[in-house]
């Protein structure tokens, strides 16, 4: 059941703390990261009503810097960074030649000359090693994945929590601020993937300990909660927010999930341009939809989805239970003759379980964030 | 931690003989710690004949589903309709509240058959 005693697997710098804490472990992209703490459902619900803490150490970080270091990775990934300055923060893709989807990530300005990247912990490796493959003379890419802690601090208490240890809150969605903080170099942005309010901080391992530790007991008043990954996909699931490997990948395209939006549209080139733009000029034939359970079916990646006649329109690509519709929600890669509002059928374990096709988010939180910039 | 006059299975089951050959079953503290929030109990139908090691249902958490095997073979005579609503009874009370069906007994002698707490218990710290 546990993956706690796995020593082939790498641990965030708050292992400990999960364990102290009794979080249950599962094995994310080669890491062992806390899944549950006292229970995902419970875990959810804090995150929407009050503030959750989760640990995303898994995730990459690599930094590109030197001279023209924002204009080449401008050259290689999707959005146009162009678009945001110094300080600012973008959500953006790495696409193959072929205009699949190697990783999203986001992608933190400093300057023009260094640019930070939060990739996904299953596609660091690979994004780093693409980047450095082609970067010009003087452009270094430097892969820091084990040398940081990620903190996602997220919910309409997230403000309150961080103001009252001293972390500066209230900088744009989408930006960020590097700040000194009991001698530690901590960047503090205002992003995150559970659709509320909140912030995530990239903090030096040795400092993660006492980090994690002032933000719990600061949050105490405000009813924080340790959350795990199993809430955090529940929540970005409510939000309709892709996950790489399931709802985009080498084999779902940005088009097809309905991202064209974090696609640099008017740049001369990025990795992929080519076969995106002809796709775009095609028009994807299946595209990445919501569907919201009509029973009591829980949907689940990979089940296939009929329409009322029985025939074949898709399949889904992220399900799961919604702790705030209290019935099954999924992200689906359907056919694009599929209308909004259509009864469609989702074959649960042999059981055709209705479901109404509808668009996403399935949840708007009280303070809602805009995904992208 | 698992009631002593309850009888257990391998599949992380508890049964209860509630009245001359019949039983009530449910989920142990085990199975429902490990299953995480289970958010939909699909219960089998009243009147149904189950048989021993088959499944009968199932039981959904927020991340994963798991098959509900019948321990005894029989006929389901009741099922704990509240879970329909408030699943999470297996949860917070899976030796009460959050118990899941019934079964009249084909024959009463197979409770022999199932483990004492104990047993159950060693099966536990063996796995």
């Amino acid at each position: 059941m546990s993956d706690i005693g796995r020593a082939d697997l790498l641990t965030s710098p708050l292992h400990r703390r999960h364990l102290s804490l009794g979080a249950k472990f599962a094995e994310f992209s080669g890491w062992s990261m806390p899944v549950e703490y006292t229970g995902a459902v419970k875990e959810h619900n804090a995150v929407r009503s009050a503030v959750g803490i989760f640990d995303v150490s898994h995730l990459g970080k690599a930094l590109v810097r030197g001279p023209g270091a924002v204009a080449y990775v401008n050259s290689c990934l999707t959005n146009d960074l162009d678009k945001i300055g110094p300080g600012q923060a973008q959500y953006t893709l790495c696409c193959d030649v072929g205009g699949g989807v190697v990783d999203d990530l986001i992608a933190y300005l400093r300057s023009d000359d260094e640019v930070l990247l939060i990739p996904n912990a299953a596609n660091a490796t690979e994004v780093v090693r693409r980047l450095s493959a082609s970067a010009p003379a003087g452009v270094n890419v430097l892969n820091l994945h084990s040398d940081y802690a990620i903190l996602a601090v997220q919910g309409p208490a997230s403000d309150e929590v961080l103001e009252s240890i001293g972390y500066p809150v209230g900088h744009r969605y989408m930006s960020f601020v590097d700040v000194e903080h009991d001698d530690v170099a901590v960047v503090v942005c205002r992003t995150g993937y559970t659709g509320e309010r909140g912030y995530e901080l990239v903090v030096p391992n040795q400092a993660a300990l006492s980090v994690w530790d002032a933000i719990m007991s600061a949050g105490q008043a405000s009813g924080i909660a340790a959350a795990g990954l199993a809430a955090r996909d529940t929540l970005r699931t409510e939000m309709g927010y892709p996950l790489h490997g399931n709802d985009i990948s080498m084999r779902i395209s940005p088009l097809q999930a309905r991202l064209g939006w974090a696609i640099g549209w008017k740049k001369d080139s990025f990795w992929g341009h080519e076969a995106l733009r002809a796709e775009k000029a095609a028009g994807p034939t299946q595209t990445l939809r919501g569907l919201v359970a009509a029973g009591r079916g829980i949907p689940r990646s990979g089940m296939s989805v009929t329409n009322s006649a029985g025939e074949s329109i898709g399949s889904v690509t992220s399900g799961t239970y919604s702790p705030s519709r209290k019935r099954g929600i999924a992200l689906a890669l359907l056919d694009c003759r599929v209308a909004d509002s259509d009864h469609v059928y989702v074959d649960v374990r042999g059981r055709r379980e209705p479901f109404v096709v509808t668009k996403p988010p399935f949840f708007t939180p009280d303070v809602q964030e805009r995904q992208g910039s | 931690m698992n009631p002593q006059d309850l009888k257990y299975t391998a599949e992380h089951e508890w049964v209860k003989e509630v009245s001359d050959g019949a039983v009530r079953v449910g989920i142990t503290d085990f199975a429902q710690e490990s299953l995480g929030d289970i958010v939909y109990v699909h219960l089998p139908e009243v009147g149904v004949d189950v048989e021993a090691g088959a499944p009968m249902g199932e039981l959904e958490s927020t991340k994963s589903v798991s098959d509900l095997f019948a321990p005894v073979d029989g006929t389901v005579t009741a099922r704990n309709e509240q879970l329909e609503s408030a699943p999470e009874l297996c949860n917070s009370d899976a030796y009460g509240e959050g118990w899941i069906v019934e079964i009249r007994l084909s024959d009463d002698s197979q409770l022999e058959g199932l483990l004492s707490a104990s047993d159950y218990e060693a099966t536990i710290a063996s796995s």
